[in-house]
């Protein structure tokens, strides 16, 4: 097999961290590599020195035995390197037809070609399954629908080398699926691919190879049944993984109080009718597809989203919830699974971003000194594993999953009295992961009550007690957790009925 | 999948909320004329010729603002740079006897380069459009009032016959062509403003650089990471939008056959008016000629609906406008956030 892309001795050095140091990566023609490292690790900011985003301060790249420098994402694309960038990367504004298309638009006559454009999208989201109507604004489709978007364009570039960074982290199982036969049909056309994920099942499914990176150094790079799964861990991760496997269950009593209950709660738009009942200290797990009404619930329980009928009791006291300061007040947090969008502030400290929730509840007119704010921040950098210098670095300047960190950090120190996390792990590597489990766990050994919605199966029965499953935006059963099995889920999931 | 494509579908995409909005608010307050001052003759085609001839040269200009504008910058400048294109003028052919082309020409120069060299400051040196274009707002004017701080009255026959030029509106009766009652009629002004229009609709909606602009006003970040060519759309905008400050600085110097070094004081805020009330976000990423050329509409019919009620003090025209831009910032950000929720 030839050699399509080779980069040597990659060295990038941010103000405080080097990110990457000394770094080698080779990719051929026809492969699927994945690249693998703790949040951190410095996969993203490769890629970024691959496509021009970021400039290399030691190292050479070559692609087919030349000799390349992308100083910009466009030159990098002129060259025949397509990237789909860890978070969305599109406009909102313009329709999904365009985003795929936009820059390098068929014409006719010397003017843009709609007709060809809204068609060839169509057909290009069709390969993935999806029909929905193209000339729409991006902005009106989910964050699956987006990601699927900016894979169908850089897919669509026809490219040498396609970069994909975490392109899966928010699509269901049969999206992944249907990524890897497009990913597949490429490979056999010879084009070399980068992949990266946090979901090692997915590396095995797909790589032909996998080079490791932990703290911006190599680790290595291997063939994909030199290592077992368990080695690949401890390679990244630098120590064995003994405690991720072993997690225990929140214990809660038959006696327990009850803290929050919704009864027949429904808003304005889709949701009709949902009940539920949360006690002290137990973890309660929200699973079913994407788009199945499960962040929609939690914004109403949050008041992020008016509810038109039915009540929230929260105590023994119905809740009045209009706006989620309200529900801030009343010690209900939630953490939003789109943290670009709604969640880190990326202008901001890390501290500054921790400090937000705790300071709204307590009230602007009462400010915390300084030293409080730098000893909480201090606390939960050590307590997540928050990878940087300290904790005045701007948080959009951290990794992907460490800015997801941070962001439970944030509701974590607000002390609330019921947590909610929409896709809490999302984005985060294997590690942080179970920390971020042992986490939740151990809030609810305190008391707190947790509503833990994730896509990931395998995690929501590691963790809850109870799981609801909803599909089609409706509640269609609620399971004990201590004796189910994901085969038990993805039936009620796919027929709807328990 | 053909229902898709259907008619009703394409009408009810939520993209076109805000012009929907405009021409909607437009037609009310026409039709509110209308049954109000039908007798005084509001419904004319006179009256309808009148609102595009008394804005036109605020309209030429708003076609280059509502670029600026879906990019996510504004400029403050063309105000002043329209002023200093009509002391050109004035300047060039009354005292200095040169031709008025040889004058529009070197204002072209002018604004255009001035445009360039704001784009590329906010571009590459990272300074906020608003400062950026007030800088060269303070520029243009402090030239205005070197060249000279009296009105310079414009006497030339090119001038003369440029504005004197006119389209009688015409229509077929007993077998031949007549004039209509009363006398309606279209000039230069309004044939530019409406082939500027044009012009903008076709880069808007047909080139790449206009839908870069989109891109751009969407997310700039984004778009460059697609490999959009950000920083030259960008200047080129504010090089477009010079170009159109001064074409609006020729048309008002027809209209008024004179150049002030104060005349034109605030136009940006008018211009700037009439691009958001015709449904451009300040926020960028939105917005249409369509949609501004009704924004022109809608901004000058109010003060013509004031004259022929005859009463009213004419500021009740500003208090008017500024109800409507505040009404139309209300429906935006109820469309902004409505579009953002997701499906
Ligand atoms: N623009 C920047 N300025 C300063 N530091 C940065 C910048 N970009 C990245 N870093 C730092 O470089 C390191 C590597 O970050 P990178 O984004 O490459 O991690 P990653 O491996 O992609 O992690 P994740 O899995 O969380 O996405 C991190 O410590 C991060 O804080
Ligand atoms: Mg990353």
């Amino acid at each position: 097999m030839s050699e399509l892309l080779s980069m040597k001795g990659i060295t990038i050095e941010f103000p405080g961290v080097k990110a990457l140091d000394n770094v080698d990566f080779s990719l051929n023609a026809g492969e699927i590599h994945s690249l693998l490292g703790e949040n951190g690790a410095g996969k993203s900011t490769l890629i970024k020195c691959l496509t021009g985003v970021n400039h290399m301060d030691e190292g050479k790249i070559y692609l087919e035995g030349k000799e390349i420098r992308p100083s910009s994402p466009m030159e990098a694309i002129e060259t025949g390197i397509s990237t789909v960038f860890q978070e969305v990367n599109l406009c909102p504004n313009l329709s999904v037809a365009e985003n795929i298309f936009v820059g390098r638009q068929p014409m006719k006559h010397r003017q843009i070609n709609w007709r060809e454009i809204n068609q060839r999208a169509e057909e290009l989201m069709s390969r993935f399954h999806l029909d929905i109507d193209v000339t729409r604004p991006l902005s009106y489709y989910s964050t699956a629908i987006q990601q699927m978007t900016s894979i169908a364009r850089a897919v669509d570039i026809q490219a040498k080398v396609l970069i994909l960074d975490e392109p899966t982290s928010s699509l269901d199982e049969n999206e992944v699926q249907l990524l890897f036969s497009v990913m597949r049909e490429l490979k056999a056309n010879g084009m070399g691919i980068i992949f990266i994920t946090h979901f090692l099942d997915q590396i095995y499914a797909v790589s032909d190879r996998m080079t490791i990176l932990r703290n911006g150094h190599l680790v290595g790079t291997y063939g994909i049944n030199e290592l077992s799964k368990v080695e690949l861990v401890t390679k990244m991760v630098g120590k064995d993984m003994d405690v991720i496997f072993n997690l225990k269950r929140a214990d809660v009593k038959p006696d327990s109080r009850i803290t929050l209950q919704a009864n027949h709660i429904g808003d304005s738009s889709h949701i009709k009718d949902i009940s539920l009942t949360l006690k002290e200290g137990e973890l309660l797990g929200f699973a079913g597809l994407l788009g199945s009404g499960r962040t929609e619930t939690a914004e109403m329980l949050f008041g992020a989203s008016r509810i038109v009928q039915g009540e929230i009791i929260l105590d023994g006291t119905k809740l009045n919830l209009t706006k989620p300061f309200d529900a801030i007040k009343a010690k209900i947090a939630f953490c939003p699974e789109d943290r670009k969008r709604d969640g880190i502030i990326g202008d901001l400290s890390i501290r500054e971003n921790i400090m937000l929730a705790v300071q709204s509840r307590k009230g602007f007119m009462k400010p915390m000194t300084r030293q409080e704010q730098t000893d909480l921040a201090n606390k939960y950098i050590a307590l997540l594993g928050i990878a940087t210098p300290d904790c005045e670095k701007k948080a959009g300047e951290l990794s992907g999953g460490n800015q997801q960190k941070v962001i439970l950090a944030r509701w974590m120190a607000a002390e609330p009295e019921v947590l909610i996390l929409d896709e809490p792990t999302r984005g985060i590597d294997i590690g942080a992961k179970a920390e971020i489990q042992r986490l939740m766990l151990e809030m609810c050994g305190s008391g707190v009550s947790v509503i833990f919605i994730s896509s990931e199966l395998d995690e929501i029965i590691r963790c809850s007690n109870r799981i609801v499953i909803m599909r089609d935006r409706e509640k269609v059963a609620e399971i004990d957790g201590s004796s189910c099995t994901q085969q038990d889920i993805l039936k009620i999931i796919a027929e709807g009925a328990a | 999948m053909h229902n898709r494509q259907s008619l009703l579908n394409r009408i009810t995409n939520p993209k076109y909320i805000m012009v929907y909005a405009t021409i909607g608010i437009f037609l009310i307050v026409y039709a509110f004329g209308a049954f109000m001052y039908s007798d005084k003759g509001f419904l004319t085609i006179r009256t309808f010729a009148n609102l595009f001839i008394d804005n036109a040269y605020y309209g030429i200009s708003a076609v280059g603002m509502t670029m600026v504008l879906i990019t996510g910058g504004i400029d403050l400048s063309v105000g002043a740079v329209a002023s200093l294109t009509g002391m050109f003028i004035a300047y060039g052919t009354t005292v200095l006897g040169l031709h008025p082309m040889t004058c529009i020409l070197a204002s072209l120069v002018m604004g255009v380069g001035l445009g360039l060299l704001m784009g590329w400051v906010i571009h590459y040196l990272n300074v906020p459009a608003f400062i950026t274009t007030l800088t060269g707002m303070f520029f243009a004017r402090g030239v205005c009032s070197l060249i000279s701080r009296e009105s310079i009255d414009i006497h030339h026959p090119f001038i003369d016959a440029l504005a004197g030029w006119k389209i009688y509106l015409m229509k077929y009766a007993n077998g031949q062509w007549v004039r209509i009652r009363p006398i309606a009629f279209i000039n230069f002004n309004v044939i530019l403003f409406v082939i500027m229009i044009i012009i903008g609709t076709f880069i808007l909606q047909r080139t790449r650089f206009g839908r870069n602009i989109y891109a751009i006003g969407g997310n700039e970040q984004s778009a460059s990471l697609m490999g959009l060519p950000s920083g030259r759309t960008k200047i080129l905008v504010y090089g477009f939008n010079g170009l159109c400050s001064v074409l609006a600085g020729v048309s008002y110097a027809l209209y008024v056959k004179s150049g002030w070094n104060l005349s034109l004081q605030g136009g940006e805020l008018e211009v700037i008016t009439c691009a958001v009330i015709g449904g451009t976000l300040l926020t960028g990423g939105v917005g249409s000629m369509i949609g501004t050329l009704f924004g022109v509409l809608l901004k000058s019919v109010i003060p013509a609906l004031i004259t022929f009620n005859g009463n009213l003090l004419s500021w009740w025209g500003k208090i008017a406008t500024g109800l409507l831009l505040l009404l139309f910032i209300c429906i935006q950000r109820f469309v902004v956030t409505s579009a953002g929720k997701r499906k």
